[in-house]
């Protein structure tokens, strides 16, 4: 065996050590990485209504989030009643939400309480156009990760027109709208 | 048919029943969502064009960010508030201040009063700027009003208005829920405005119930009317009128946000008519403001275009 051979095989085993050693730091980096998942940003949504029939869930992982430090708490409210309705009572014909997710409490004259029925919402987004449109925006869309099985490509995120859809680390999964709502989660 | 021939038919059925149902999953794995899921107000926006009496004339453009308040005076010197500035036309002045206003007032010496969350600060034409400081932690000034004794000021975050002396002092509460039926402000957002009468009595909105209230300037509550509805008699949404201003003959100017709309209403309530209609406007209106001159012409600050648009009643 000559030098020159000797040498290839010096080489060829140093390029194999670099490349498993790489190859396991790459690994363990990975493993050190935050988990991430998906997460929509509310101030990029434009509730286009994709949420609710693009994900691979039936009813879809996205549902309507309430921060109650930012609503009105309105008897006369943009995301409950329909922009036209006739009546401020809790009628079919009157609600915005098309699954009547949406329940309506008084809780003394003139404030009324909005909750969200989670099993009922299928992330279409109506409300929280509403309010948007006509209140101070405390409705708005979010990944309920107790639902998502957070596909490595998202179907939803895919068919997003406006990039609402972002990673972010498994250990803060949602992107609240208010400080309180921050510290209630 | 031989058994191969079999075979190769069984093959194809199964390969065109995959791809059928491949081509059928993907493209009707869920539907549409149906009408019902269709939030329009198209409808909603249409007005009678004969109940529109104004039409609007040439713009003004504020070369301000995050533009916020506008004030006028008598003679037609128009102010606007914007990001650490106050614009003033048509001399093209710049006044310059610390943050974003959240409201302006001119009184009749030219004295500029310009509002902040917490304060409210006091600009001559000459001399050293002052300070009313507003006596509450929870204070949110959203519009001023100035006369020759008092300086008015509604604060959103108290769900109160403020009257103060000129410099400042006796600070007095006017509008308190008294228990005996004096219902109080509901004020659901940061939309709670002001505007003196000629008679010296203050038109104060009350946004949650859709009314707007006259009191005394010593506080006494003299009268209040309102409907609400999206129809275009009456204020729909969760906090409108958003904006008011008084005519010179003591019709009420108010802009509505949600459904943007500018109308007139007669001292009584009824509806006089629209000066811009729902499609005269690109956003959602939740920064209009407003302001009348003394020929009557109806300044609109209009966020969303930079503009203080001006609209003159038709001949």
């Amino acid at each position: 065996m000559n030098d020159e051979t000797k040498m290839d095989k010096r080489t060829f085993l140093r390029g194999a050590a670099a490349a498993l050693i790489c190859g396991a730091a790459a690994t363990a980096a990975k493993g050190l990485s935050p988990r991430m998942v998906w997460q929509i940003d509310p101030e990029k949504c434009t509730r286009c209504g994709r949420c609710a029939t693009h994900c691979v869930l039936a009813p879809s992982a996205v549902k309507c989030f309430h921060s109650y430090s930012i609503c009105g708490y309105c008897d006369l409210c943009g995301g409950y009643l329909r922009p036209d309705a006739k009546g401020r009572d809790t009628g079919a014909e009157n609600q915005l939400c098309p699954t009547a997710a949406i329940t309506r409490t008084f809780i003394e004259n003139p404030y009324y309480q909005y909750k969200i029925d989670k099993d009922r919402c299928i992330g279409c987004g109506v409300c929280v156009e509403g309010c948007s449109v006509f209140g101070n925006g405390s409705l708005y869309l979010q990944v309920d990760h107790g639902i998502c099985v957070n596909c490595n490509e998202c179907a939803i995120a895919h068919a997003c027109p406006s990039d609402a859809f972002r990673r972010i680390p498994a250990s803060e999964a949602y992107l609240l709208k208010s400080d309180q709502e921050r510290r209630i989660r | 048919m031989t058994t191969a021939g079999k075979n190769w038919a069984w093959f194809a059925a199964i390969v065109v029943i995959i791809i059928g149902l491949g081509i059928y999953l993907g493209t009707h794995r869920r539907a549409e969502l149906g009408d019902g899921f269709n939030y329009s107000l198209d409808e909603l926006s249409k007005v009678d064009p004969s109940l529109i009496h104004y039409k609007e004339a040439e713009p003004l453009q504020v070369d301000l960010e995050e533009v916020s308040a506008l004030a006028v005076t008598p003679e037609g010197v128009v102010y606007a508030a914007g990001k650490d500035a106050v614009k003033v036309y048509p001399m093209e002045q710049t006044i310059a201040v610390d943050g974003t206003p959240t409201c302006l007032a001119i009184d009749a010496y030219g004295v500029l009063f310009v509002g902040f969350t917490d304060h409210i600060e006091i600009v001559p034409k000459n001399g050293e700027r002052t300070q009313i400081v507003v006596p509450s932690d929870r204070a949110y000034l959203t519009s001023l009003a100035v006369d020759e004794d008092y300086v008015f000021a509604a604060d959103a975050g108290s769900r109160k208005i403020w009257r103060f002396s000129h410099e400042g002092g006796e600070p007095f509460e006017i509008g308190r829920e008294d228990g005996g039926g004096r219902r109080g402000f509901n004020i659901p957002s940061a939309h709670f405005d002001i505007a003196l009468a000629s008679d010296g009595s203050l038109w104060a909105v009350n946004p949650g119930y859709h009314a707007l209230e006259n009191h005394s300037a010593d506080g006494a509550f003299l009268s209040t009317w309102g409907t609400s509805s999206v129809a275009i008699e009456g204020f729909g949404g969760c906090c409108n009128p958003v904006a008011i201003a008084l005519l010179p003959d003591g019709g009420i100017v108010t802009a509505e946000k949600g459904l943007p709309r500018v109308k007139i209403h007669n001292p009584d309530g009824s509806l006089r008519c629209v000066v811009a209609a729902p499609t005269e406007f690109s956003g959602k209106g939740s920064g209009l403001d407003l302001a009348v001159d003394a020929a009557g012409r109806i300044l609109v600050l209009d966020p969303d275009r930079k503009q203080i648009r001006i609209f003159e009643e038709k001949p």
